[in-house]
């Protein structure tokens, strides 16, 4: 009886710590998201403060070509575009793995307080 | 935050909490270094737009092309520079452009460090603040522990 709960402890814990797992890589990845948006923020202002006068290069490898300077503003505006969806998106992820933990936890320790009572039982057999 | 009273966790919640206070001033202490050296590297830039006056125009100048090898050069223009605003854009902009572009840099990561500061004091005088009560606590288990062992001396 309590080695049959015993295992299944075990492997509840092992999905606990699973979920523990995604959960901070969830976390991290939302965190770098977070960098590039203030990133991109930062250069949206400044090519927001540009005149007709400024020449815009963009650096692709180690060569730094011409480029328009509304073309430019337009693929910044849609990184931030991207870059807000796909936070959104880990937001979502994170909420729903925070239920999954809460969960897990639960049954862990119901599970828990089941092995130390059987636990208990067979200490009072023997 | 909830206002929770010190002296009524025990120990070892005391011990966790005084090692996550530990982590995020050690987080803030290391943001504000950041934010010190990239200040410091604006200055830096900012100063050394100066070279380029009218007087140095047309002056050689030795170009590096890698570390250790240098090429001459005539500065033949000083009135340009190319900004590096983030992500890989670069801007062609005038020196008194580009001067303001490294003064608004500079504010703006002063301004950063000094919303920072206040959380980083707040922390340390908690972190404080838990160190104490931890050592009245332990002191008084100490009491106790000498005081129940002459009891049972006696």
């Amino acid at each position: 009886m309590a080695e049959a709960i015993q295992k299944k402890l075990q492997s509840e814990v092992e999905k606990y710590q699973m979920i523990q797992k995604d959960l901070s890589k969830s976390m991290s990845a939302r965190q770098k998201l977070e960098a590039q948006l203030t990133e991109n923020n930062i250069v949206k202002e400044e090519l927001d403060l540009l005149d007709s006068q400024n020449i815009v290069y963009k650096l692709i490898g180690p060569v730094l070509v011409k480029q328009d300077p509304d073309e430019a503003k337009a693929t910044v505006a849609k990184r931030l575009e991207y870059i807000n969806g796909e936070i959104q998106r880990h937001e979502n992820l994170l909420k729903e793995l925070e239920r999954k933990s809460d969960q897990h936890r639960e049954v862990l320790t119901s599970l828990q307080q089941e092995y130390q009572r059987a636990q208990g039982l067979a200490v009072g057999k023997v | 935050m909830t206002a929770v009273n010190l002296t009524e966790l025990s120990l070892p919640q005391l011990e966790g909490l005084k090692n996550q206070l530990d982590q995020e001033t050690e987080f803030l202490t290391t943001s504000i270094g950041q934010l010190k050296v990239v200040q410091t590297k604006y200055v830096e830039a900012k100063d050394s737009l100066n070279v380029l006056n009218k007087s140095n125009e047309g002056k050689e100048v030795l170009v590096p092309l890698s570390s250790s090898m240098y090429v001459p050069g005539t500065l033949n223009d000083v009135n340009h520079v190319l900004v590096d605003v983030g992500t890989g854009y670069y801007v062609e902009k005038n020196v008194d452009d580009t001067k303001d572009f490294f003064k608004r840099k500079i504010d703006f990561l002063t301004k950063q460090i000094e919303k920072i500061q206040p959380a980083l004091q707040e922390k340390h005088a908690l972190k404080q603040a838990v160190v104490e009560v931890m050592n009245m606590k332990i002191q008084q288990l100490h009491s106790q522990q000498s005081s129940s062992s002459t009891t049972s001396k006696a």
